[in-house]
């Protein structure tokens, strides 16, 4: 039934192993992507239609309806694609490395490390700070977290239990700073800081996609051909060392793509939540396959779920715009106890 | 940057049908310079958008109606005093994240917004019409003068604000009379939430304060807003000879007032001992912002020392 196609070069050099399902699914799933972004393109304020949505990206003009749809809303929505694959595919990663399904960047305090510096630096900067800065303060915040879980973690090389314990830890402590900077706050700085706490794509423009898309252009590639040391890992270490795998070279790699994907995303979005814990879980109910497999689908899911949780902020409640993160939360947070629930039952 | 501007003209001019070129010769254009840049701005706009209170505020002194306006924070969708004025006006959503879409929709000729707020959104304002940012929020005299000179209405501008000086003035010699020897008064503003307590320092109320020549405690002169206060045990920090004490009308913030007026320390405070504590309206005295706002305050603060308000006119709402 799992069949498989193997594509090889012709001196051998190289080979490729595609599993026939995964093939099917990414592309369902990213045909289904396409089709919501122009349906989402489509939908505003004043909805409009899809021809001329299509004749506006092709033929660009001067007027309000291309700079509605290619200033306002083809940025965000390719940011929500952008972001959510980013969480997605650190999630995956996490999850492998970790080798526990409850791992995400929002658990073990990557986000934490974004969130806490992003607000110190808006409570610094108050109302004349600049905000172009926020969002590599931000993804300093997420490497030095990384960096501080890695270094207490690290005994004779990085021991994922222990990752998983000092980065909960860490996360508990990040979140108490950044509380108490929310409350020696004043008013319209504590909003902002909810908002950005909150994750979202309001305002989302060009210069955003320019500058998250190099660090998923040089992280995913390099995911993809590197994953398959993860299936080897979750196999155990021995079987791993025994494999060939240089097992303490590889979890690092592997830390710092997760910390690079989810840092940036979250740099660039704000702290959502949840996309990095359930995008796998469903890619793996979709597939039965090994990371580099998951990996694509994983994103795919995240993209998804990112891009219509954007969708229902910016349309539903016309002329509110809301958060994307309490949307995402909102499908998050039950899917989250079901998770709970299904573990204590596979293993009571 | 005007001669720039000249040259810009100019050159469209070549590229222009003789109509057009009847059209801009005859539209004056104005360069005001704000917080965040320059706005070139073409004749006396009347499409206005209003993205924060104390620039609706003001747009509605120099008596103009905005195109579109964001939801106010209490009262929604509009503060009851400028209701009246904003009748049929389209709402743009919250001043945090406002709808910029349907700003584009509207084709405004100017936006007004605020720094701290829609500094990010900048970049897109600016394209979809001229956006003018003032420095300071609290500033309405700043706000007023600016937001005058870009929609060319700074005759109108500079009567809001010779009435305002004439008012101050009166209000300064009627207050001196009455207090005499405790003038200046030390005055504390106050605030109560559903959860703690507020000291301002700073803010749209205390520079108005300020400008009456009122004085603020020795402990309340400091730089930052203010300060969060969630122990009963900080009430002797909120002392002064008056208290202004602005809040919500909402049951959880009355039971928050409650909780702390009923305690010993309260009571112990001078303001409370000589009955010197009033409650104000938090719109005119938090949310406003605007010129219009200060002038309410400023007929409140009439009425709390029983002064004689001579008939004043000149502003339509103030």
């Amino acid at each position: 039934m799992n069949r498989t196609l193997i594509l090889r070069s012709r001196n051998d050099r190289w080979s490729v192993k595609l599993n026939a399902r995964v093939l099917l699914v990414t592309v369902v799933l990213a045909a289904l992507l396409a089709i919501s972004s122009v349906l989402a393109l489509t939908s505003g304020s004043h909805p409009t239609s899809v021809t001329d949505v299509l004749g506006t990206l092709v033929a660009p003009n001067q007027s309000e309806l291309a700079l509605i749809i290619l200033e306002i809303r083809l940025p965000r929505i390719l940011m929500a694609i952008l972001v959510g694959a980013a969480l997605g595919s650190a999630g995956l990663i996490l999850q492998g490395l970790v080798r526990n399904p409850l791992a995400s960047p929002d658990v073990i305090g990557i986000t934490s490390g974004a969130s806490a510096a992003a607000v110190l630096f808006l409570w610094l900067g108050g109302i004349t700070g600049t905000s172009l800065l926020l969002a590599p303060v931000a993804m300093g915040g997420a490497f030095v977290v990384a960096l501080g879980i890695t270094a207490l973690a690290w005994q004779r090389g990085i021991s994922p239990a222990r990752l998983v314990l000092v980065g909960v830890g860490l996360a508990a402590g990040l979140t108490a700073v950044t509380t108490l900077l929310l409350v020696l706050s004043p008013d319209a700085t504590a909003m902002n800081a909810y908002i950005w706490l909150t994750g979202s794509l309001y305002a989302s423009q060009w210069h955003d996609v320019i500058a998250l898309a190099p660090w998923l252009m040089v992280c995913w590639p390099l995911a993809l051909i590197k994953l398959r040391h993860l299936d080897a890992q979750s196999m155990g270490e021995e079987m791993a060392l025994g494999l060939g795998s240089a097992l303490q070279g590889h979890r690092l790699l592997f830390l710092v793509l997760a910390v690079a994907l989810a840092g940036s995303a979250v740099a660039y979005a704000g702290a959502i939540g949840f996309i990095g814990l359930i995008a796998p879980h469903m890619a793996r109910r979709l597939v039965n396959s090994g990371h580099t497999g998951l990996l694509p689908i994983a994103a795919l899911i995240g993209a998804l779920i990112l891009l219509y949780a954007d969708w229902v902020g910016r349309v539903a409640f016309i002329p509110r715009d809301l958060p994307a993160g309490i949307f995402v939360a909102g499908i998050g947070a039950p899917f989250f106890v079901y998770l709970l629930y299904r573990l204590r039952r596979e293993l009571g | 940057m005007h001669r720039y501007a000249s040259f810009l003209l100019i050159v469209t001019c070549l590229f222009q049908s003789p109509a057009a070129i009847a059209a801009i010769a005859t539209t004056p254009v104005t360069i005001v310079a704000h917080a965040l840049g320059e706005a070139t701005i073409a004749g006396h706009p009347d499409r206005v958008v209003s993205l924060y209170q104390g620039a609706t505020d003001t747009a509605v002194a120099l008596g103009i109606k905005p195109i579109g306006v964001v939801e106010s924070w209490t009262e929604k969708p509009m503060y009851q005093y400028l209701r009246e004025a904003l009748q049929g006006v389209t709402y743009l959503g919250l001043e945090t994240q406002p709808d910029l879409e349907r700003i584009a929709w509207l084709s405004p000729d100017l936006i007004v917004g605020a720094r701290n707020r829609h500094r990010t959104i900048y970049p897109l304002l600016k394209r979809i019409a001229p956006t003018v940012i003032p420095g300071d929020v609290y500033d309405f005299k700043a706000l007023l003068t600016l937001m005058a000179k870009a929609t060319g209405r700074t005759a109108r501008g500079e009567e809001l604000l010779t009435h305002w000086q004439e008012r101050v003035e009166d209000f300064r010699t009627r207050i001196r009379q009455k207090l005499d020897e405790q003038w200046p008064q030390e005055v504390a503003i106050l605030s109560f939430r559903a959860d703690h307590a507020r000291i301002y320092y700073g803010g749209f109320a205390r520079s108005v304060l300020d400008e009456l020549g009122f004085t603020a405690p020795a402990s309340h002169r400091q730089e930052s807003w203010g300060i969060k206060l969630t122990s009963q045990e900080s009430i002797p920090a909120m002392d002064a000879e008056a208290v202004f004490i602005f809040m919500e009308d909402d049951p959880a913030v009355q039971r928050t007032f409650n909780t702390w007026s009923s305690h010993p320390l309260w009571k112990n405070l001078k303001a409370v001992r000589h009955n010197d504590v009033y409650q104000v309206d938090p719109v005119t005295w938090n949310m406003g912002a605007g010129i219009i706002a200060a002038n309410r305050m400023l007929d409140e603060l009439y009425q709390h020392y029983d002064l004689h308000q001579p008939e004043h006119r000149g502003c339509i709402q103030c």
